[in-house]
C-alpha cells in the first residue's frame, strides 16, 4: 500500500499510483475527537498532534496539518485576544491594527521560530515530523502579503486602505508583511512542513478585478513567491474562485499546485492548467453539513471523474466545518478512494 | 452629456478608481447638472449596473461592490442636503453581525448601497446578541432585520439568525418584521437561509439594496 507522501509525488510527476491523492483538513474536529473544549485543544500543540495523527489513521486520508487557527498568524505580530466558539474556528478578537498610525508600531518578529505564540505549533510539527515525516505530507498554511493586511486590520479597513488610504502608509504595511510572510516560510519549513497553502483571496477575480489583480496583486505574489521559492506552494484564494487567474500566476510564478474553489469548474481549471501542475479539486463541505450520504457520494463522483483523466489531479475539502456529519466524512472519503483509483501501471496518472 | 458622464463613472467604479469616480461627480456638479440628478441619474444607476454585472460577469467583484457603495455613500452624504426637497425615506433596516461574528465588510458594503434607495440602515455593529436585534427594530421602527455571518458557525450557531426568528415567534412580531441574512455561508449552500429562519438572503450586498427594498415593501402592504 501507497503512503500519501508517495500517492502525492505520484501525481505531482504524471507516475503510477493506486489512486489520486485524497486530502481530508479536518482542524476543530480534533477537539471534539479527544474529547476536549476547543481552547484547552489549541492550548497544546501536543494535542494538536495526536488528533492529527489519530484522525489520519482512522480514516485513511493522505495529509496531516500543523495549522491550529488561522489567527495564530495575528497573534505571531502581536495579538493577544482570541475569541473561542464551542462550534467554530477561534477568531481573532482584537485588530493590531487599530489605526494607521498603528502600521509604524507594526514590529515583525525577528525569528518567527523563536516567538512565544509559534512554540505550540512548533511542538506539533515535530511530533508531525517524527511520527509521519516523509510518509504522508504535513500541510502548512502561509497567508500572502496582500491578504495578510486583513487579519491585523480586519478585511473592511484593508479594502479602505487599498482602496482610499495613503499610498505610502499601504506600501509600508505590505512590505512588513511580506518581511514576516518570508519569515513564517523559513519557520515552517525549517520545522518539517512538506506543502504550504498560500492563500491569497486578493489573487482572485472574486475579490478584485483582473486589471487590478495584474498591477497590484500579482507583483506582490511575484515578491513572496521569489523570496520563499516555490518548493511545496500550493495556491489558494480561501474558497474564492481563481480559474481566471491560473495561466497567469504559472507564468508568472510557476507555482505548482492550484487548490481551486468548491465553485470553480474543475474540468475547466485542468484544461487551464494543462498538466504543468497539479490540480486540487475540492468539495463544497458547507454543503456537506445537509447532503444526504447519496448526495455527497454523487457530488464526489463528480468532481473526480471531470479531474482525474490526463492525471495530476487530487481531490480534496476546504476547512470542514465541525458541524458536518461523521457519515458524511466518512462517505465523503470512501467515495474518493473508490472514484479516485488509477488503472494498473499508473495510466490514468501519466 | 450626462450619458458621457455616466460613462466615465461607471468606467472608474469598475477601475476601482474613487479619485476617478470622485472627480466625474465634481465636474458633473460644476457643469450644473443637479444634487438630484447625480444621485438618482449617476450613482443610483452605477449601483444598478454593478448588479447587471454580478449576474452577467464574474469581474465585478467585492472591491468593486466595496467602491461603488463607499462613493455611493459618500456622494449621497454630500448632496442629499443640498437636495430642493428633502428625499422620502423607502423604509428602515436594522443591520448588524451574528454573535461571536466580527467581520464587518458585508454589513457597511450593504449600508453604502441602501443608502441609495434612501433606505435607512440602523448600524448594530459586530456580535450583536439577537435580543438586541430584535429590541433595535422595534425602537427604529424598523421593517426589516439584517443579520451579515461570515462564518458557518456563526451563520448557523443557535445564536444568531434562529435565536432571532424564535424571538419574534414569541413576542407575535413576525408579521411586522422580515429578516435578511448575507455572507460568504450563504452563497455555498442557497438554501440555508431557509434553514436558519430567515426570509430572504443576499449573494451580494449590491443585491441586498433591491431585496430589502422588497422586504419593505412586503411589510408595509
Amino acid at each position: 500500500m501507497m503512503t500519501g507522501m508517495e500517492r502525492l509525488k505520484a501525481a505531482i510527476n504524471g507516475t503510477a499510483a493506486d489512486r489520486i491523492p485524497v486530502f481530508c483538513n479536518l482542524l476543530d474536529q480534533g477537539a471534539s475527537h479527544l474529547g476536549l473544549p476547543l481552547k484547552e485543544y489549541y492550548a497544546n500543540g501536543e494535542n494538536v498532534a495526536t488528533a492529527q495523527l489519530q484522525m489520519r489513521e482512522k480514516y485513511g486520508y493522505d495529509n496531516l496539518w500543523s495549522l491550529f487557527y488561522v489567527g495564530k498568524e495575528a497573534e505571531l505580530l502581536g495579538c493577544k485576544r482570541i475569541i473561542y466558539a464551542n462550534d467554530g474556528p477561534p477568531n481573532v478578537g482584537e485588530m493590531i491594527i487599530q489605526k494607521l498610525d498603528d502600521i509604524a508600531k507594526l514590529q515583525v518578529p525577528d525569528d518567527i521560530s523563536d516567538h512565544p505564540a509559534f512554540q505550540e505549533e512548533l511542538k506539533c510539527l515535530r511530533i508531525l515530523r517524527r511520527e509521519a515525516g516523509g510518509t504522508y505530507p504535513i500541510c502548512a498554511y502561509v497567508t500572502a502579503t496582500m491578504t495578510l493586511p486583513a487579519l491585523l486590520m480586519g478585511m473592511e479597513h484593508w479594502m479602505d486602505l487599498l482602496f482610499c488610504g495613503p499610498a505610502d502608509l499601504r506600501e509600508e504595511l505590505l512590505k512588513k508583511c511580506h518581511a514576516f510572510f518570508v519569515k513564517e516560510v523559513q519557520a515552517y519549513r525549517d520545522a518539517g512542513a512538506d506543502l504550504l497553502l498560500y492563500s491569497n483571496p486578493f489573487g482572485s477575480t472574486e475579490f478584485v478585478p483582473m486589471r487590478y489583480l495584474l498591477e497590484h496583486s500579482m507583483p506582490w505574489i511575484e515578491k513572496d513567491i521569489a523570496a520563499a521559492g516555490t518548493a511545496g506552494m500550493v495556491y489558494y484564494c480561501g474558497s474564492a474562485r481563481f480559474n481566471k487567474v491560473i495561466d497567469a500566476v504559472f507564468q508568472r510564478t510557476g507555482i505548482g499546485a492550484y487548490y481551486l474553489s468548491p465553485l470553480d469548474d474543475v474540468a475547466e481549471g485542468k484544461q487551464i492548467i494543462a498538466g504543468r501542475a497539479l490540480c486540487c479539486g475540492t468539495i463544497n463541505d458547507i454543503r456537506m453539513i445537509d447532503w444526504r450520504p447519496d448526495k455527497v457520494r454523487q457530488e464526489v463522483k463528480r468532481i473526480v471523474l471531470a479531474g482525474k483523466p490526463g492525471g495530476k489531479f487530487l481531490f480534496g475539502s476546504l476547512l470542514m466545518p465541525m458541524a458536518i456529519p461523521e457519515e458524511n466524512i466518512r462517505v465523503m472519503l470512501e467515495a474518493a478512494y473508490l472514484y479516485g483509483r488509477l488503472e494498473e501501471g499508473g495510466g490514468a496518472n501519466g | 452629456m450626462l450619458e458621457q458622464i455616466i460613462t466615465a463613472y461607471n468606467e472608474a467604479i469598475f477601475d476601482t478608481d474613487r479619485e476617478r469616480a470622485l472627480s466625474i461627480v465634481s465636474q458633473a456638479a460644476e457643469q450644473g447638472f443637479s444634487p438630484e440628478d447625480i444621485v438618482f441619474k449617476l450613482v443610483v444607476p452605477a449601483i444598478e449596473q454593478m448588479l447587471a454585472s454580478v449576474s452577467s460577469n464574474m469581474d465585478a467583484n467585492l472591491a468593486q461592490h466595496f467602491l461603488t457603495s463607499q462613493i455611493a455613500a459618500e456622494i449621497i452624504d454630500q448632496m442629499i442636503p443640498r437636495f430642493k426637497t428633502a428625499p422620502e425615506i423607502v423604509g428602515t433596516i436594522v443591520i448588524g453581525t451574528s454573535p461571536g461574528d466580527f467581520h464587518g465588510l458585508g454589513k457597511r458594503i450593504v449600508i453604502g448601497c441602501l443608502k441609495a434607495r434612501m433606505i435607512e440602515a440602523v448600524d448594530l455593529g459586530l456580535n450583536v446578541p439577537p435580543e438586541r436585534f430584535v429590541d433595535a427594530a422595534l425602537e427604529h421602527g424598523a421593517q426589516v432585520i439584517g443579520i451579515s455571518s461570515m462564518m458557518v458557525h456563526t451563520a448557523r450557531g443557535d445564536n444568531g439568525c434562529r435565536a432571532v426568528r424564535r424571538l419574534l415567534q414569541e413576542r407575535g412580531l413576525e408579521d411586522r418584521f422580515r429578516i435578511i441574512v448575507g455572507g460568504a455561508p450563504y452563497r455555498f449552500d442557497e438554501q440555508l437561509y431557509r434553514t436558519v429562519g430567515a426570509d430572504s438572503w443576499a449573494e451580494n450586498a449590491v443585491a441586498a439594496g433591491q431585496i430589502i427594498t422588497d422586504l419593505i415593501r412586503e411589510v408595509k402592504s
